[in-house]
């Protein structure tokens, strides 16, 4: 009886170690395809598959700017626009969390579950009163309107004030108050600091949002100098590339390694910080 | 010492006052101009606009891409959230299951996230290459035997809709893995552990355990990717022509709400009212589930 138990029992781990496996093949093997093949040139790849790096990774690029796709600026382009609205997004969410957490006010629960509710709201679908918006007050073409709408991220706001409850020590705060710091200032030199993890939680998922942002940016941004990596990616499904398929890869490859590397840093906060995002109350 | 503290607690004014300001600004101000524009037949090229009533939607409803847009949109969600949800599921069950005792557990978890995070735009181009028909795809199966010859897999109207579907189960499933084992190891142990003195099969603890102290966490998975399915655009615009194509089987939403945005004219009166009927049936839907079934669970 006891034998049959730990038979099946082993059975069923063989059968899920093998069903792991296949989806595994199946969640890597086009992101490995991806980067293998920004290494190799356009007849390798017509070979066939490959799974090995090839030697023609500085080619791929010299095709790419050979035909005015300048994938450096496009990367530096996005990195200003990602850093900025990570800054942006983490200090006002944190501003507004830390608001939210610390003082008792008329209408503080009211607004907090009006942020809820904002989390539940497809935002993106005002875009073109937005865009039109933007165009009267001059902000069309300009990355002022890709940062500036994160002052009020509210699915940012609610993970920081599920952060912030765990962490603020209203002690700290009173001595503060006692020492004659003003409010700004304790959040400033007092909070920051104790919140760090959690701002950097909040930071990469604000980064990588805003680096892979291609609607609102396609939208918004219209010269070529000012296009982000996933416009750019956008532009190399036209007929100029048809037949380069490294070149092709290598772009692709450019937009989705930062990301791969921020990942192998910091899985450990990003897989706490969707946790969190979710358990409510 | 109370006047003190009154005054003290009148700054959370001041710490919410750039959101709130923010959210007028940026947040509120567009939707109500997204509304107010749905009602004109604005242009981007031409200064005049003029009030029209209702002519936009009544359109719409007549137009049957319209119609095509939304059912896309929705068959699309359905067929990538059914299976996203149920694998996870499975796998959330698999490797939080104390007597399986799955070796590497975070490793696999992180693993199967790691699509979630790459850029969609970048994602939609790779399956592209991937699929066309010098692609990888085609190699292998012609070379394994599959496929008698290589053949146009984005032309068909099928495979191109159910690769749309794959891609965002694949971007999405190892997200749904990671909230599902939180919520499920949030519940307390004990509780299983009376169950089994009680004689329970592990069935039965799932359906009369697992399931209702998950129901929260399976709101807001369903929540969230509804909003987020309902504006699907960067796979399935970037997949084929922009167009929804072949034959509008992947022309989601939003893909038709910048169709008519970015016409010869630019249409943004019409745009606009596809974005407005988007926005309130799927904010009807969220809000609906999310109060729905979340008021019961606060009796208790």
């Amino acid at each position: 009886m006891n034998g049959n138990y730990k038979l099946s029992t082993n059975l069923l781990r063989i059968f899920i170690y093998i069903v792991l496996f296949v989806i595994l093949v199946i969640t890597i093997v086009p992101v490995w395809l991806l980067i293998v093949n920004a290494t190799r040139s356009t007849v390798e790849i017509q070979q066939g598959i490959g799974f090995f790096p090839s030697t023609h990774l500085i080619e791929n690029y010299g095709i790419l700017l050979g035909k005015g796709l300048n994938l450096s600026r496009g990367f530096f382009n996005s990195l200003f626009v990602a850093l900025t609205s990570t800054i942006v997004t983490v200090y006002f969410s944190l501003l507004t969390a830390y608001g939210l957490v610390v003082y008792d006010f008329k209408g503080k629960q009211a607004f907090y579950n009006f942020i809820v509710v904002l989390v539940m709201i497809p935002m993106q679908l005002s875009i073109i009163g937005f865009y039109q918006y933007m165009s009267r007050l001059g902000l069309t073409d300009n990355y002022a309107s890709l940062i500036l709408p994160l002052i009020a991220n509210a699915g940012a706001v609610f993970f920081g004030k599920q952060y912030l409850e765990a962490v603020v020590i209203q002690d700290l705060i009173d001595a503060a108050r006692i020492d004659g710091a003003s409010e700004l200032g304790i959040f400033h030199k007092i909070m920051m600091p104790l919140a760090v993890p959690g701002a950097v939680t909040m930071g990469i998922f604000a980064f990588v949002a805003s680096w892979n942002n291609f609607f609102n940016a396609f939208i918004m941004i219209s010269s070529i100098e000012k296009y982000t990596l996933p416009m750019l990616v956008q532009t190399l499904r036209g007929d100029v590339y048809r037949t380069e398929y490294g070149a092709i890869y290598l772009g692709l490859a450019i937009t989705v390694v930062p990301i791969i590397i921020i990942y192998a840093l910091f899985s450990r906060y990003i897989v706490s910080g969707i946790a969190m995002g979710s358990v409510k109350e | 010492m109370n006047s003190k503290n009154f005054r003290k607690n009148y700054h959370g004014y001041l710490f919410i006052a750039p959101f709130v300001i923010g959210f007028l600004i940026f947040g509120l101000y567009p939707v109500y101009n997204t509304v107010a524009l749905s009602f004109t037949d604005s242009t981007l090229m031409g200064k005049e606009s003029n009030f029209i009533g209702l002519k936009n939607f009544a359109r719409l409803f007549a137009d049957d891409t319209f119609m095509t847009a939304i059912k896309n949109t929705w068959l699309i969600w359905i067929l990538n959230f059914i299976p996203q949800t149920g694998i996870a599921m499975l796998l959330s069950i698999w490797f939080t299951n104390a007597r399986l005792r799955i070796k590497s557990v975070g490793v696999w978890r992180a693993l199967f996230f790691l699509p979630n995070l790459l850029t969609p735009a970048a994602v939609a181009a790779l399956f592209f290459s991937l699929f066309s028909f010098y692609g990888p795809v085609n190699q292998f199966m012609v070379r394994a035997g599959f496929l008698p010859e290589a053949m146009q897999f984005l032309q068909d109207a099928t495979i191109t809709r159910s690769l749309v579907i794959f891609i965002q189960w694949w971007m999405w499933f190892g997200q749904t893995i990671i909230i599902l084992m939180a919520g499920m190891t949030a519940i307390p142990i004990p509780l299983y552990e009376a169950a089994m003195v009680d004689g329970a099969s592990s069935s039965q603890m799932f359906n009369r355990i697992t399931l209702p102290l998950l129901k929260p966490i399976l709101v807001y998975i369903f929540v969230t990717s509804l909003v987020g399915g309902m504006q699907m655009f960067d796979i399935p615009f970037l997949l084929t022509d922009g167009r929804g194509s072949p034959g509008s089987s992947i022309l989601t939403n939003n893909i038709l709400m910048y169709l008519k945005f970015s016409s010869s004219k630019g249409h943004i009166g019409a745009a606009s009212s596809v974005g407005v009927l988007v926005f309130i049936m799927t904010s009807v839907c969220a809000l609906a589930i999310f109060y729905f079934l979340r008021d019961k669970d606060k009796d208790k």
